[in-house]
């Protein structure tokens, strides 16, 4: 290839890279590749349905999630209430809409928070070791030590019942995993020439680690993220059944399905559990879905 | 290989100590204690407070933090694991009562989730894209996305209640005698819990399937013109089985912890339900040993995972 | 997004005390009118109709209707406006947010929260609830140090909950000066006290519990909200063949020699039942009649009838109380004998007493009677190696008083002597860690023939008894706490014969089903708000 060749192979390049082509395309290829994912589309669907749905509750629904009317309570449903009434009169479907917003909360709230500490964390610890990394990864291994559930039933017992505490106590449970996780691809990052590159320029560590490493690893974070917000939102569910939830007062999507657990409600008053118990599932489906697209899209050893 | 795993041995006791102390700590600081809870509320209102005091004495839960614990640190490592705080059972008494009704129905679990997740992750990869997939992965996937809770509720109200082809719950009569007389009961537990861990498996086995499928000596083998099924078993399936070992190896601790819910809905007296009793009735030293049990659980799982996929795989080393 | 923070933020507020913001300042609640407004504010017959679905009275007073409910009591019907007029006399700061606390686990305590919650708010009194977590009878309990001038002890305005009496006594005996951790003193109950507990004459203690009520209903120290019953469920296949239903709780004379079942399939008369032990046998020196154990296993000196008033005489063939009712004694039966064969002895009821004593967690009704035994505090206080007032000569044994107890034969109706010669040496303190409550060897009409804890207990017919040999083959208990959360699904399964609950969901779920019957019983529960009445802690 001669040099007028090349120079005009170049010269392309460079107007690409100006007009931000390159750019734009190499994103839009793990993008496409997600909405090529049949599935993973019906779940981004599903998920931005329900978080909206949830986020404009007033907007959708007249009833106060709280407000009790003793004289209509075990309405089946009408077109007054979409989802009839519970136990004490209050609204099922309003109820729904507004237990997505703290269970939602709950579940990718600290999923999120997790995952910053977590990657926070790993993304400097991996790239620089030293005892800080030995520190934090023997602390990680004491708390993945414990199976998931055994640790969260011990914060509740030591922390006490609270939204905030619940949202704690995941936090405490999700962190380790993505700190591993980030750090392990630290591991392999931080050897790439572009890294040694950017350290003989003299780039602060800082600035390494957080701008040019971070993005690279960003993929099976992401999938983490997701897989640990439905993890979360079904243990919320679970730990609800076991008197050791949010309490009962506030509206979550464990504690309205919760009320299954009378043998009476489950088989003669649907509408109170079936709703919810789909919209649960719903969601956490199109989370799952949502992440396996995510994997499918980031992951260059699975092409095609 | 024996190094090894002795070191990886001894590194798991200072971990253990350091637990179990975190978890002392922790329950330590909890308001209330056993004594608390051993009074319902309903009836306790002419106790009075020196009754109570005589009662915490008794039970040593006057003492300072760090005695009490070294008390039950150095009485651990004798084996003596110590009494429930509420029944005064030995402690080593309840895990011998208990462990069983939990292995037996953690294992079956495991089992048939392993069988079923294999075989069907297996054929998903085989028709990757198709309908049989995607119907298959919808389905799996509906496993974990149900509240578990409430996939057995629902699974028993209808098969127990509805159709009253099982017992609601339980696992001994009187008069049973073989486990072929408990195994009706072992049924819906063990079938719901499979369910839910069944989609786990064949979500891993199908990707370790593609990734196996995919690899140079497969493309090779069917060059060489050998027939399909027997490259995909032969040489597909076994290379696919180390990541599948591994998700086994991970699923060994739910043995313990993973029943908790299930235990409770269908009456099962396992662990499980065993410690959920302990936590609400802040029985601390069966808190203490049940959770310190699983994470030996836990970490011993790591250990065999790695042990294993070494022995399978020839090109992991262990270090 | 508003709503989704005010619920943080209601979260975060819950885990503070409302009365931090107002030190020093007078309890608003002290107000009796305030208290008044509160009674008014309630509709209890509408949360009866409807919540409780029918399962409750609403209540005037805490003492249950019956002869010894008081007449003309202020029932505080639903009346929204004249507690909106109460709350202005009073002055009622409309930014005071009151906070309830209560102990149960269970939808329905939230759901009647919520629903008080919506009441209260409807005359203009905010409200906040929560659970009472971890110490709940530390915290329930705490007395001030100085019960005349001290500020509370507790950092909540009001608790709800239930008083489960044995003896109408219990109802008002917490407000005693010192015991109250809500009520600070008053000389004028004080004297009605007295005049309740001075007296064995039942007519005399009548007109004392009447007179309380009166002066209660005024100052409301708890307001009363509903009585409850217990309903006891049976399957279609169980009999009683006569035997009454009474307060299930405790023991009473329900002729369970006399119950027949229909056999099952297999031609075997076995009754199932819940309360089984899970663990262990709980001890029955607390709930003397909770558990399937404790209602089978033992006899007492005395019998009672259904409603728990003293009868005759159980494991003692006669009974004779002395004429100013300081001393009874009981003549015990020569063919009364402990399951393992040993005869029951005056000796075994005298080395209970004296244990019992010791035992921390001790049915509040026995510890009155036991301390009230001459020479008692002597014992306890270690002066004296044994109860003077307890003497026992062969099958002969009395119990002499200092003081008079109303409740002496009550005591002795529903506490069982234990086998001395199974817990002689037993740490009272750890009574109930003692290997006997394992395997609990009784001289009731039943006894132990298996257990598999936490699986099922398994009870024959005791072939000593004294009274004939039980009718009904075998009794299997299931394993439950008081609250078996279960019950509708072993119903439904045909698992449970037999079995009582309180909780309203059971009883509807158990009336839909054919082969059940419910039972309602009357007994002494009475649910109230027991209002923190104490200045508040300076801070």
């Amino acid at each position: 290839m001669s040099d007028a060749a090349l120079n005009r192979r170049f010269d392309r390049l460079r107007v690409l890279e100006e007009t931000g082509k390159l750019k734009s395309r190499s994103r839009s290829r793990a993008v496409s590749k997600l909405m090529n994912n049949r599935l993973a589309v019906v779940g981004l669907c599903l998920f931005t349905i329900i978080l909206l749905a949830s986020l404009f509750a007033p907007l959708l629904t007249g009833y106060d999630p709280l407000r009790i009317d003793l004289r209509g309570r075990l309405q089946p449903p009408s077109w007054q209430h979409w989802f009839g009434t519970d136990m004490t009169g209050r609204d099922v479907f309003s109820r729904v809409l507004y237990g997505g917003r703290i269970s939602i909360l709950v579940g990718l709230g600290s999923a999120l928070i997790a995952a910053v500490i977590g990657v926070g964390i790993g993304c400097y610890a991996g790239y620089k070791g030293g005892w800080l990394d030995a520190f934090v990864l023997r602390t990680s291994e004491v708390f993945m030590a414990f199976p998931q559930i055994i640790l969260v039933l011990l914060l509740v017992s030591i922390l006490g019942q609270s939204l905030i505490n619940l949202i704690i106590i995941f936090v405490i449970t999700g962190w380790g995993p993505m700190y591993r996780l980030t750090r392990a691809r630290m591991l392999s990052l931080r050897e790439e020439e572009y890294v040694q590159a950017l350290q003989s320029f003299g780039v602060s560590t800082f600035k390494i680690c957080y701008k040019h490493i971070l993005p690279n690893a960003l993929g099976p974070i992401m999938v983490n993220i997701t897989l640990t917000t439905a993890m979360f939102i079904l243990a919320e569910a679970g730990l609800s059944f076991l008197g050791l939830g949010v309490p009962l007062q506030i509206p979550t999507w464990g504690n309205i399905l919760n009320a299954a657990q009378d043998l009476r409600v489950l088989q003669n008053y649907w509408w109170i559990w079936l709703p919810v118990g789909t919209v649960i599932s719903l969601f956490v489906i199109s989370v799952n879905f949502i992440g396996d697209g995510l994997r499918d899209s980031t992951d260059p050893s699975q092409q095609g | 290989m024996g190094t090894f795993i002795l070191r990886r041995i001894l590194i798991l006791i200072p971990m253990l100590v350091a637990i179990s102390f975190l978890i002392y700590l922790g329950l330590e600081l909890t308001p209330g204690d056993a004594v608390s809870h051993m009074i319902p509320p309903d009836v306790a209102n002419t106790l009075s407070a020196e009754d109570l005091e005589a009662l915490r004495e008794q039970l040593g839960l006057n003492q300072p933090f760090l005695l009490r614990f070294w008390i039950w640190l150095t009485n651990v490592l004798q084996g003596n694991f110590g009494h429930s705080l509420e029944a005064g059972v030995a402690i080593k008494d309840i895990f011998l009562d208990r462990l069983p009704a939990t292995l037996e129905l953690s294992g079956f679990a495991i089992l048939f989730s392993t069988i079923i997740g294999c075989f069907l992750g297996t054929i998903s990869a085989l028709r990757r894209g198709s309908a049989t997939d995607n119907s298959l992965t919808v389905v799996g996937m509906l496993g974990v996305s149900i509240p578990e809770f409430f996939f057995g509720l629902v699974a028993l109200s209808f098969f127990a209640l509805h159709l009253e082809w099982l017992p609601v719950g339980g696992r001994l009569m009187p008069g049973y005698d073989s486990f072929w007389d408990r195994a009706p009961h072992l049924v819906l537990p063990v079938l719901v819990l499979s369910l839910m861990m069944t989609a786990g498996v064949m979500r891993y086995s199908r990707a370790a399937m593609l990734d196996a499928l995919s690899r140079e000596y497969i493309r090779t083998a069917r060059a060489k013109g050998l027939p399909g099924w027997r490259v995909n078993l032969l040489h597909g399936l076994r290379t696919a089985l180390t990541p599948v070992v591994v998700l086994i190896g991970f699923r060994l601790p739910a043995l313990i912890g993973g029943s908790v819910i299930i235990e409770l809905v269908f009456q099962w007296p396992g662990l499980g339900n065993e410690f959920i009793a302990a936590v609400r009735g802040q029985d601390y030293p069966l808190v203490m040993m049940i959770a310190l049990f699983s994470v030996l659980a836990m970490l011993l799982a790591s250990l065999i995972i790695d042990v294993l996929t070494a022995l399978i795989d020839p090109r992991v080393r262990l270090e | 997004m508003n709503r989704l923070y005010s619920a943080l933020a209601l979260s975060t507020a819950l885990t503070m005390t409302a009365p931090i913001a107002f030190a020093q300042v007078e309890n608003p609640l002290s107000d009796e009118r305030v208290r008044q407004a509160i009674a008014y504010a309630i509709d209890m017959e509408t949360i009866v109709d409807t919540l409780f679905e029918g399962m409750a009275v609403p209540a005037d007073s805490m003492i249950p209707n019956g002869p010894w409910h008081a007449d003309g009591l202020d029932d505080y019907a639903y009346n929204p406006d004249r507690a909106r007029e109460l709350l202005a006399e009073a002055g009622w700061d409309e930014d005071y947010v009151v906070d309830v606390v209560y102990y149960y686990g269970d939808q329905l305590t939230v759901d009647f929260m919520t629903a008080l919650q919506a009441y209260l708010a409807d005359v203009g009194m905010q409200m906040t609830f929560r659970r009472l977590e971890g110490d709940v009878i530390g915290e329930l309990t705490s007395v001030p140090e100085d019960p005349h001038s001290d500020v509370s002890a507790v950092d909540w305005d009001i608790a709800y909950g239930a008083k489960a009496a044995l003896v109408l006594h219990e109802y008002y005996n917490v407000y005693a000066d010192g015991h109250s951790a809500y009520t600070p003193s008053d000389p004028a109950r004080t004297e009605l006290l007295d005049r309740i507990n001075g007296t064995v004459d039942l007519e005399e203690q009548r007109v004392a519990f009447q007179d309380f009520q009166r002066y209660e209903s005024d100052a409301l120290s708890d307001i009363p909200l509903y009585y409850q019953q217990i309903y006891i469920f049976e399957s279609d296949r169980l009999d009683r063949n006569g035997g009454p239903y009474g307060n299930e709780q405790f023991n009473y004379d329900w002729n369970i020699l006399n119950w027949t079942i229909e056999p099952d399939e297999n031609g075997n008369e076995i009754m199932y039942t819940n309360k089984g032990p899970i663990q262990f046998f709980t001890q029955p020196w607390l709930n003397p009649g909770l558990t399937m154990g404790a209602k089978i296993l033992y006899d007492r000196l005395m019998t009672a009838d259904a409603a728990l008033v003293p009868t005759d005489g159980q494991l003692a063939e006669s009974f004779e109380v002395s004429e100013d009712g300081l001393s009874v004694t009981f003549d015990l039966r020569d063919n009364a004998t402990w399951h393992d064969g040993e005869p029951v002895t005056g000796d075994d009821v005298s080395w209970s007493v004296h244990t019992a004593l010791g035992v921390p967690s001790l049915n509040a009704v026995f510890a009155n009677t036991f301390r009230s035994l001459e020479g008692a505090e002597a014992y306890l206080d270690g002066e004296a190696d044994s109860i003077s007032g307890i003497v026992v000569d062969g099958d002969r044994i009395t119990f002499n008083f200092d003081t008079i107890d109303p409740n002496v034969l009550v005591t002795f109706s529903q506490f069982p002597p234990l086998p001395r010669h199974h817990l002689e040496g037993v740490n009272p303190l750890e009574f109930q860690q003692h290997p006997f409550w394992q395997y609990p060897i009784g001289s009731g009409p039943y006894r132990l023939e298996e257990v598999q804890m936490n699986d099922f207990a398994r009870f024959v017919p005791y072939e000593g008894y004294w009274g004939g040999i039980a009718n009904i083959d075998e009794i299997v208990a299931f394993p439950s706490e008081d609250n078996d959360p279960n019950v509708l699904q072993n119903a439904a399964a045909g698992r449970l014969d037999y079995g009582f609950t309180k909780s309203v969901s059971h009883v509807q779920g158990l009336e839909e089903m054919d082969h059940m019957r419910v039972i309602p019983a009357n007994i002494n529960y009475t649910r109230s708000l027991r209002i923190n009445a104490f200045p508040f802690q300076p801070s």
